[in-house]
This record gives C-alpha cells, sequence and structure tokens, in this order.
C-alpha cells in the first residue's frame, strides 16, 4: 500500500507553466501570416495534459522530496515547444511526440529499479555499455555522418544520438567508481611536491577516460562531447575526493590535447578560427555564417526583444537545433534570455542541494554528477551561441530540438527526484 | 480592427514576459520554503546514530569499539559489511540496519541464527530505540544516539 502525498507547491507551479506555454503558442501562432487558428492549441494542451500527469502520477506514487524540478524541466520544455513552433512548425508534432516519449521515460525512471542504491552495483556494465555507446556510430552500416560530426545511430528514418544516453550511464559509473575508490585516491600517502601520487591501478581510470574523450575528440569529430565528457569526470572527481591537483591535471591533458588537436585536426583548427574571426572576410558568409547571423539575432533582440514571432531568427542556419538560445534572446530579449538561464540556474541550484543532503556517498555524486550535466551543457552551448568560446554541437538541455536529448534529459529529472524522495524516506520529511 | 489585432498581440507578447518572470518567482518561492524546512531536517537528523560493542567473542570488533551509522547500515560475516562480525555464528550478510522516516529499524536478512533485540529473536523489521541491544550470536550491540 503507497501513502498518496500531496504535493501542492509542485501543482500551483504548473499552472504557471500551462500558461506560459499556451500565452507562447498563440502569441506565435497569431503573428504567423496565416493569423491565428484555434487547432493550434492542440500542442500546447496536449503538453499542458502530459505535465499534470506527471504530476498525478508522482502524487499516486507517494513520490516525496522535491517539487520544483518537475515544473521546471516542464516550463524549459515548455518554452522548447513554443520555439519548434516558432522555428521549425513542420518538425512541431514530432517534437511533442518525443515529449510524450520522454514523459514515458520519466515515469519508467520513477518505477525502475525498485532499489536506486541497486544501480552502484553493475558499475563495470554501465562503464561497458557506456563505452560501447560512444563508439558504436563510428561502426559501419549503423553509424552515421551528419555536419561533419559522427555522432549517430541511424536505422531506417530514425536516428539517434547515443551520446546523450552515454552520459548517464557514465555519472552512474563515476558514481559507484569513486564512491568505493575515493579514500585511496584521496588519502594517499605517497606525494610527488604537492601532487598526490595514487598507487597505479586507481590512476589507469583517469588516463583511460582521457583516452577515450580524445577518441571522440578525433574519430567522431565532437568537440561538446568530449569537453562534456571530461568535464562531468574532472567534476566528480574533485566532489568525491577534494584533490585540486586531480582537476588541474585534467585540465593540462585537455588543454595538451586540444592544442595538439588544433595543429593536427582540421575540423578542430576551422571551429577556433571561427570563433576568433567570424567576421573575416572569406569566414562571414562561409563557414561562420550560422554565427555571425546568430551574433545579429542576439544583438537585435535588445533589451526586451521583437516580440515573440516578430525576430527574424529564421536566417540563422538550423536554429532550432543550434542557435536556440540566440533565438529566443532575439525575441523575448535580454529580459527573457535572463529569465531563462535563471531557470537551469534554479535547476542546478536544486540538484545540488539534493546531492549535498542524499542519504549515502553514491547517491550524492550521482545527483551531484547529474546536476552538473544540465549545468555544464547550458555553459557550453550559450557560451558557444554568444562566442564565449568555440562553438560545439551540444543542445540547450530541454529547449533545443532533438528527441534523443529531450528523453535522456527527463530521465535525469526522474533520477534527482528519486534521490531526493530517499532523502526524504530516510529522514522522514514530506 | 487591424488596431486593435496589433494591441492584442503585443498584450499577448508582453504577457508571455510577465508570465515567465511570474513563474520564475514562484519558483524562487517554493525553493526558499523547501530549504527552509529541509534546514530543519538537517538538525533534527545531524546526529545519527552509533553501534557501540558490549560483548565480543574475539579480536574483532573489540568491547566498546563504535560504528558509525549510515542511513541504511549492513551488518554480517563479509569483511565489506559496514559493521563486519567476526563470529561463525553470524550469517555473511545477516542484517541491515536502517533508517526509515528518522527511526531506526532492524531487518534480518535470513540469518542462520537470528538477530536478537533486547533478548527476543526477531521475525520481521522491527523497530529499534536508542539504548536497545542487538546480539548475534556472541556478540552484542548497543544503538546510541549521535554520530561515533
Amino acid at each position: 500500500m503507497i501513502a498518496v502525498t500531496r504535493r501542492r507547491p509542485e501543482l500551483g507551479l504548473l499552472f504557471w507553466v500551462a500558461a506560459l506555454g499556451i500565452t507562447g503558442s498563440v502569441a506565435v501562432a497569431a503573428a504567423e501570416v496565416a493569423g491565428f487558428r484555434p487547432q493550434q492549441l492542440v500542442v500546447p494542451a496536449t503538453f499542458v495534459v502530459i505535465a499534470f500527469a506527471l504530476h498525478v502520477f508522482l502524487a499516486a506514487r507517494g513520490v516525496r522530496g522535491d517539487q520544483l524540478l518537475l515544473p521546471i524541466a516542464a516550463a524549459l520544455t515548455a518554452l522548447g515547444l513554443v520555439l519548434v513552433q516558432r522555428l521549425a512548425s513542420n518538425l512541431l508534432v514530432q517534437q511533442l511526440s518525443w515529449t510524450l516519449i520522454a514523459a514515458g521515460a520519466f515515469a519508467a525512471t520513477i518505477l525502475i529499479p525498485k532499489d536506486l542504491t541497486a544501480l552502484s552495483r553493475f558499475k563495470w556494465t554501465w562503464a561497458l555499455l557506456g563505452v560501447l555507446l560512444l563508439i558504436s556510430p563510428l561502426l559501419p552500416v549503423i553509424g552515421r555522418e551528419v555536419n561533419g560530426a559522427r555522432i549517430w545511430l541511424g536505422v531506417g528514418t530514425v536516428t539517434f544520438e547515443p551520446w546523450e544516453a552515454v552520459k548517464i550511464l557514465l555519472v552512474i559509473f563515476f558514481a559507484a567508481y569513486l564512491e568505493e575508490f575515493r579514500e585511496v585516491l584521496a588519502q594517499t600517502q605517497r606525494r610527488f611536491g604537492p601532487i598526490p601520487v595514487p598507487p597505479v591501478p586507481y590512476l589507469v581510470p583517469i588516463v583511460a577516460m582521457w583516452a577515450i574523450a580524445m577518441v571522440v575528440m578525433v574519430f567522431e569529430r565532437d568537440l561538446g562531447a568530449t569537453l562534456l565528457f571530461l568535464g562531468i569526470f574532472l567534476a566528480m572527481l574533485y566532489l568525491a575526493t577534494g584533490e585540486v591537483f586531480y582537476t588541474l591535471i585534467g585540465l593540462l591533458l585537455l588543454l595538451v590535447g586540444g592544442f595538439v588537436a588544433y595543429h593536427v585536426f582540421g575540423h578542430v583548427a576551422a571551429r577556433v578560427d571561427i570563433w576568433l574571426h567570424p567576421f573575416a572576410d572569406d569566414v562571414r558568409f562561409d563557414t561562420g555564417y550560422q554565427l555571425v547571423q546568430g551574433l545579429f539575432a542576439l544583438a537585435n533582440g535588445g533589451l526586451f526583444g521583437a516580440g515573440l514571432g516578430n525576430g527574424m531568427p529564421d536566417r540563422i542556419p538550423v536554429v532550432w537545433s543550434d542557435f536556440v538560445f540566440d533565438a529566443f534572446a532575439e525575441e523575448v530579449g535580454f529580459a527573457g534570455a535572463i529569465a531563462l538561464l535563471s531557470l537551469y540556474l534554479l535547476f542546478v541550484y536544486r540538484g545540488m542541494l539534493i546531492a549535498l543532503r542524499a542519504p549515502t556517498p553514491f547517491l550524492q555524486l550521482l545527483a551531484a554528477g547529474l546536476s552538473f550535466i544540465v549545468a555544464l551543457q547550458t555553459l557550453v552551448i550559450v557560451g558557444g551561441n554568444s562566442r564565449l568560446i568555440p562553438l560545439t554541437g551540444i543542445t540547450l538541455p530541454f529547449v533545443a530540438y532533438g528527441g534523443s536529448s529531450l528523453v535522456t534529459n527527463w530521465m535525469l529529472v526522474a533520477l534527482l527526484i528519486r534521490v531526493s524522495d530517499m532523502t526524504a524516506r530516510v529522514r522522514g520529511t514530506p | 480592427m487591424e488596431i486593435t489585432f496589433a494591441v492584442l498581440l503585443w498584450a499577448v507578447r508582453i504577457g508571455f514576459l510577465v508570465l515567465l518572470y511570474l513563474f520564475l518567482l514562484r519558483a524562487f518561492g517554493v525553493l526558499h520554503r523547501a530549504l527552509a524546512a529541509e534546514r530543519v531536517s538537517d538538525n533534527a537528523v545531524r546526529a545519527l546514530g552509533t553501534l557501540i560493542v558490549e560483548r565480543s567473542a574475539g579480536h574483532s570488533p573489540r568491547v566498546g569499539e563504535r560504528f558509525s551509522l549510515r542511513a541504511s547500515t549492513s551488518i554480517g560475516r563479509d569483511a565489506g559489511n559496514d559493521v563486519p562480525l567476526t563470529d561463525e555464528a553470524a550469517s555473511a550478510r545477516h542484517a541491515v540496519l536502517e533508517l526509515r522516516d528518522g527511526e531506526w529499524w532492524i531487518e534480518d536478512l535470513g540469518s542462520t541464527n537470528g538477530t536478537l533485540v533486547n533478548g527476543t529473536r526477531i521475525e520481521h523489521a522491527e523497530r529499534l530505540r536508542f539504548g536497545d541491544e542487538l546480539a548475534i550470536g556472541r556478540i552484542a550491540l548497543r544503538l546510541e544516539k549521535g554520530a561515533g
């Protein structure tokens, strides 16, 4: 018998999400040449039903703990649907279907596995599965190359980006691995100057992670995944051991790898050159066109934007998956962009608080790693869109068009909610 | 007609931005209240509990040794347990001590020789209070408040 929980704050926030999604959709539809048609409300209405269904599901299952993550993730997904309607309305129904699948994946992750800590027992299985998935796009027949990056799996017309699933598997593996070995890694007696030298067997995984990251950069030509992969590992290593030097060594390895890659591989050098000189004569109408148009959109937005549906974000090629942040900033301005970033900030802050209070080291590292994925992804893509760092193929979590990303991000939310639920159960809080 | 439509359109656009900020404010409010509630429970749970060895058969564990408890603490003969017991009467994975709703519960994991709470063999999961004595084989442990 499961006690039903009352999740009032969550319910209250979802009403605001519903209002936000429907208003956004109406604004976009009304600005179209064809004018507003009532049937266009079907998509936001369906989304609202999905969001409330998830709330009812959590309450009926008696899930306790956090009530903030579901509304924030729902708000971001709603903004994503509004932007797909605005930027690529032919993909809208597809994105809504993916949202439905993502909701199913969320519910499944709440139910399975029954005991979340059991995940740590199969850590080498997760590691093997993760590495296989990571290198799977390199295989013939099923691997696909899109826009120069070989990061897709394809069967018929359905494509899937395995990296998205890999990041969650890796966080589970890192959390389990570091829970077991963090004391050996942190309390090593031998030091070379200020640098701790752990016994060789424990260094192997660190070097192996770096090597795998380099393979991804060289053979799959995916800078974003490389950055994310190493970033997650280094952050979790630091959280588990408190040793700054591991992080510094990792960053140094990344810099060395990046420097070598810049001089040896054309695709890395091209990305960096676009980033440094997007307005150069031979770049701005060619390889740098996308970034330059994105920057114009950002500038055009001003403080309050052109108004939803009133800007010209369609000038940016592939705007719906690569440059949603710039499109959003153009139409709702600096004010809207700051609000969007604040939503991510709240999400990550909440995730880190869940990590701090989790009852076991594995759950702490798991929650921290999952929150860090969202933080780093947001930083890398928003930084790329605004020319703070070179542009990479990372997607803006929950908002950018894309099925695999949406599904895995919702599974990530479910895992965070479960960690919070376990904490509440241990402590006897609602 | 045209002008009314344009005014409406702008009202919807501005409304969208306003709603975005209202949602953000509400979310901050929810987080703020949740944090206040969690801080109270932090103080209540800070000192989880400790097991103190009262009687022992050999050198491991020694009498007087203290084990700080985790939210889920495993007890048994295997060295991998949180509380390892070297007593042939203990099963490899003997029992588990768990915090549920802020209370300690002991559950026997189907051990051969059973677990005793204050001298009585337990059948189901049983609530353990501070000061209660737990006996497995020739080893006795007492649950005390606070971290080791």
